[in-house]
């Protein structure tokens, strides 16, 4: 039909230009609501030579680089007729938890009857109308968003001279989930006058709240971050850190993603809907849960805006928005969800926090990511595995306490966990971190490599394999200082295994390590002229009573005669004087060789 | 095609916050109005905490102080007096010489009125002096002071509102956007009291007549 011909392409252009709406709209509010964003520069002048994106030419709003997410509504959003609820919450502290607040909701549209109304009248053309309509709507958006309560702590929030104890995450989704009661009376709503997108329409509406004085919001102006040149991370802040910088694509995945087992399945019941991770994070358990949109954790019948959500989840979600959005992307193409506003693909590493502090400020800076060396010992002839069971450095007799206090004095920042630690037997304590812990774990006998592998194969939390490493820091503390008492009572002494890369400590070791075999050798040297003595030495006629001669009776006269060569007549107090020494070797022999010259006696 | 006005609310000022009301006000608009490709400027008031919009092109914001400017002066001659801004748009058209006998012809579609109170009001001592408290006179002077600042920002605010809801309703009266070069689409003009009226309604009746000089700002 004619008809029909004249409208396919228009209704093509038509649905291009709602797509476009709909991820404009999209762009526009969170790019004046969330931090982090962009960090573009809005001093508004297009400068010479910069060419403005044909993707941000739309609706000629310029608002620079859109991340690339936004750039493919359709895995999120299946339906363009789906209304698309973007609700900015904040995060904020109440009575010491952390606890979450939608302040503004908005919800564009694209609204269509179900039955077709039969079209009169010319509607070829009728997309330019929409689309001049909606460049006039994205004017007053844009304007609109800098009047209402939350831009200023929008501002607050993204002034880079500012750590706040509050954030700003938002949840994009397919529903609204109804507000509570006392929340409609500080909500207001404001409509955008609909605009015609034959056959149906493109509304953009917001309830937001009319004030944010009752949040204790509070931002501070912190101090010029510095760097530290020769940082090395403290396990216990980050655990990450001993890592090389090839770990990092493992490290997103290896977060607790499948600590979190029943409500992972939540996000593949609504795969189109997201939220943020924007948020400088803890390597905590990631978001999905919190994606698990509200119907899975907050029951249908609850209110979405109740402080305190469910239990059971809230120690983590509390986590949730922390977690780097970077390294949320590959996490979330599991579960078929969109990834999270990604500015730029860049790898630096995220922050970490102490995992005891539930609302972080925002650390501006991040160190650089330190590639802490392998220890030289460990390259040569084993590789460092996290499971190490090489128990020839166990071997290595125990410092001194001093010894092991001056060692680690010499590293740099002070691991200082490890200061009592057999540090010293490696030599360096900067490769120490990883070494100590796997010489603890060798030492260990447990073949506990909780933290390493929990890093690496994501089985377990990192922080919770920490713990468990401390706890068996203060043990081999104790086993260090029971060896103290004996510093010569080693099991084997493998001398060729002392690496030659140690420091003096090692050398050191290697010195007291093969005296002793030398005080072996010299106790069987002195058995063996003993014997030889005795074999030798002239037999006493006189006094054969208390002598046990048994060792001269066998042998004949003239085989001892023979025997010895230089026989001589003697007196009494000479022979008497050779059985005293005689007695004396025979208690040292006694002593050395046991109960079998006793027996015969 | 209908012209359009838009009365905004009055706002009580005093001389100092006159240039940055005005550039509020008139930036908002005209970035309203300016449907050429755009990337949006967040400027922040020294005076109130207040965030606008504008187009960012530096030549729009240069005419605009300059109006700014000349209404300025003029204030300063006419003090405490009710005035009035006029911003205009319009299409221009041409047409035969009639007996206005000019070729061109300008068609307003929109015209938005911007009403100030310009008040100077005394600084330093007020006349408390018969209070039989020790108050300080400067105190009730900036409680006056901040008071009336206050009041304008909620105002101002107001007014931005008005704006965004005027524009969001209609819409049908804005002309097809040229493809131009630029942010600025259609031509405007801003006028200010002349020092020669008394009654600005005069004024502003003249204008529509004229098809004067051209005055179309590129």
């Amino acid at each position: 039909m004619d008809f029909q011909a004249n409208m396919q392409p228009e209704l093509g252009k038509l649905e291009q230009i709602v797509h476009q709406f709909l991820l404009k709209s999209l762009h526009v509010i969170l790019d004046s609501r969330v931090p982090l964003l962009h960090q573009h520069d809005r001093s508004g002048d297009l400068p010479m030579g910069s060419r403005v994106r044909r993707s941000d030419k739309w609706f000629n709003l310029a608002l620079g680089d859109r991340p690339a997410a936004l750039d493919n509504l359709s895995f999120w959003h299946r339906n363009l007729m789906d209304q698309m609820v973007i609700d900015i919450i904040l995060v904020h502290e109440e009575n010491g938890s952390s606890v979450e607040t939608v302040i503004e909701r908005w919800v564009v549209q694209y609204e269509r009857p179900r039955v077709m109304a039969p079209q009169t009248g010319d509607i070829t053309g009728s997309y330019k109308k929409t689309y001049k309509k909606s460049i006039l709507l994205f004017r007053t958006l844009y304007s609109h968003m800098r009047l209402l309560p939350a831009y200023k702590i929008f501002r607050k929030l993204s002034s880079s001279s500012h750590t706040c104890n509050f954030d700003i995450i938002y949840k994009v989704s397919s529903f609204r989930d109804p507000f509570s009661r006392a929340e409609d009376v500080v909500l207001e709503e404001y409509s955008f006058t609909p605009i015609e997108a034959i056959p149906g329409r493109l509304c953009i509406s917001v309830t937001y709240r009319t004030t944010l004085s009752d949040f204790n919001l509070e931002c501070s102006t912190s101090l010029p971050t510095q760097i530290i040149t020769d940082y090395v991370g403290s396990p216990l802040a980050d655990p990450l850190r001993s890592f090389p910088v090839s770990e990092k694509g493992v490290r997103a995945t290896s977060f607790p993603l499948r600590g979190i087992a029943p409500p992972s399945s939540a996000p593949l019941e609504r795969p189109h809907s997201w939220t943020s991770g924007f948020h400088k994070a803890a390597p905590m358990v990631q978001n999905q849960q919190y994606v698990g949109s509200p119907p899975v954790y907050r029951a249908p019948s609850k209110p979405y805006d109740i402080p305190s959500p469910p239990t059971d989840s809230h120690g983590i979600r509390i986590h949730n928005y922390r977690m780097h959005n970077r390294h949320r992307s590959t996490s979330y193409d599991e579960y078929q969800l969109s990834p999270p506003f990604s500015p730029s693909p860049s790898p630096s590493p995220p922050t970490f926090f102490n995992s005891g502090i539930p609302i972080q400020t925002r650390v501006r800076s991040e160190t650089a990511p330190v590639t802490i060396p392998y220890p030289m010992m460990g390259k040569s002839s084993r590789t460092l595995s996290p499971n190490l069971s090489d128990h020839s450095r166990n071997s290595l007799p125990p410092m001194s306490p001093k010894r092991n206090y001056a060692s680690s004095q010499e590293s740099p920042s002070g691991i200082r966990s490890f200061r009592k630690l057999e540090s010293s037997r490696i030599g360096e304590l900067h490769t120490g971190f990883t070494n100590n812990a796997g010489q603890k774990i060798a030492r260990d006998n447990k073949d506990d490599s909780g933290r390493f592998s929990g890093l690496l194969s994501s089985s377990d939390s990192p922080r919770i394999g920490f713990s468990r490493s401390s706890s068996r820091l203060s043990f081999q503390d104790d086993l260090e200082d029971g060896d103290f008492s004996c510093p010569f009572d080693v099991d084997d002494v493998d001398t060729p295994d002392v690496q030659p890369s140690q420091s003096k400590d090692g050398k050191n070791a290697i010195e007291i390590g093969s005296s002793v075999p030398i005080c072996k050798k010299s106790q069987d040297a002195a058995v063996g002229v003993l014997v030889h003595m005795l074999r030798t030495a002239p037999p006493l006629r006189q006094d054969s009573s208390c002598y046990s001669s048994h060792s001269v009776k066998p042998e004949p006269e003239g085989g001892v005669a023979t025997a010895s060569g230089f026989f001589m007549p003697r007196k009494t107090a000479d022979a008497l004087e050779e059985l005293r020494s005689y007695k004396e070797m025979r208690d040292l022999l006694l002593s050395k060789s046991g109960t079998r010259i006793l027996n015969k006696e | 095609m209908n012209c359009e006005a838009c009365h905004l609310k009055e706002l009580e000022v005093e001389l100092f916050e006159i240039r940055e009301v005005l550039r509020c006000i008139l930036h908002s608009i005209v970035f309203h109005r300016a449907l050429g490709l755009v990337r949006p400027k967040d400027v922040d008031l020294e005076l109130f905490d207040i965030t606008y919009v504008q187009c960012g092109e530096v030549e729009l914001g240069k005419k605009i102080d300059e109006k700014i400017e000349q209404f300025v002066c003029w204030v300063e001659k006419h003090p405490n007096k009710k005035s009035q801004i006029c911003l205009s748009f319009y299409e221009v058209k041409n047409k035969q010489a009639s007996w206005f006998s000019n070729k061109i012809e300008r068609l307003y579609w929109e015209q938005w009125y911007i009403y100030l109170n310009v008040a100077q009001h005394p600084k330093g001592h007020s006349s408390k002096s018969h209070h039989a408290k020790a108050v300080d006179p400067g105190e009730g002077a900036l409680e006056d002071r901040n008071a009336r600042s206050a009041a304008l920002e909620a105002s101002l605010r107001e007014v931005l509102f008005q704006i965004i809801k005027f524009v969001n309703e209609k819409k049908d009266h804005v002309p097809p956007i040229p493809n131009l070069e630029g942010a600025v689409s259609f031509p405007y003009e801003i006028t200010i009291p002349s020092s020669s009226d008394s009654a600005f309604g005069m004024d502003m009746i003249k204008r529509m007549l004229q098809t004067g000089h051209p005055t179309m700002l590129s």
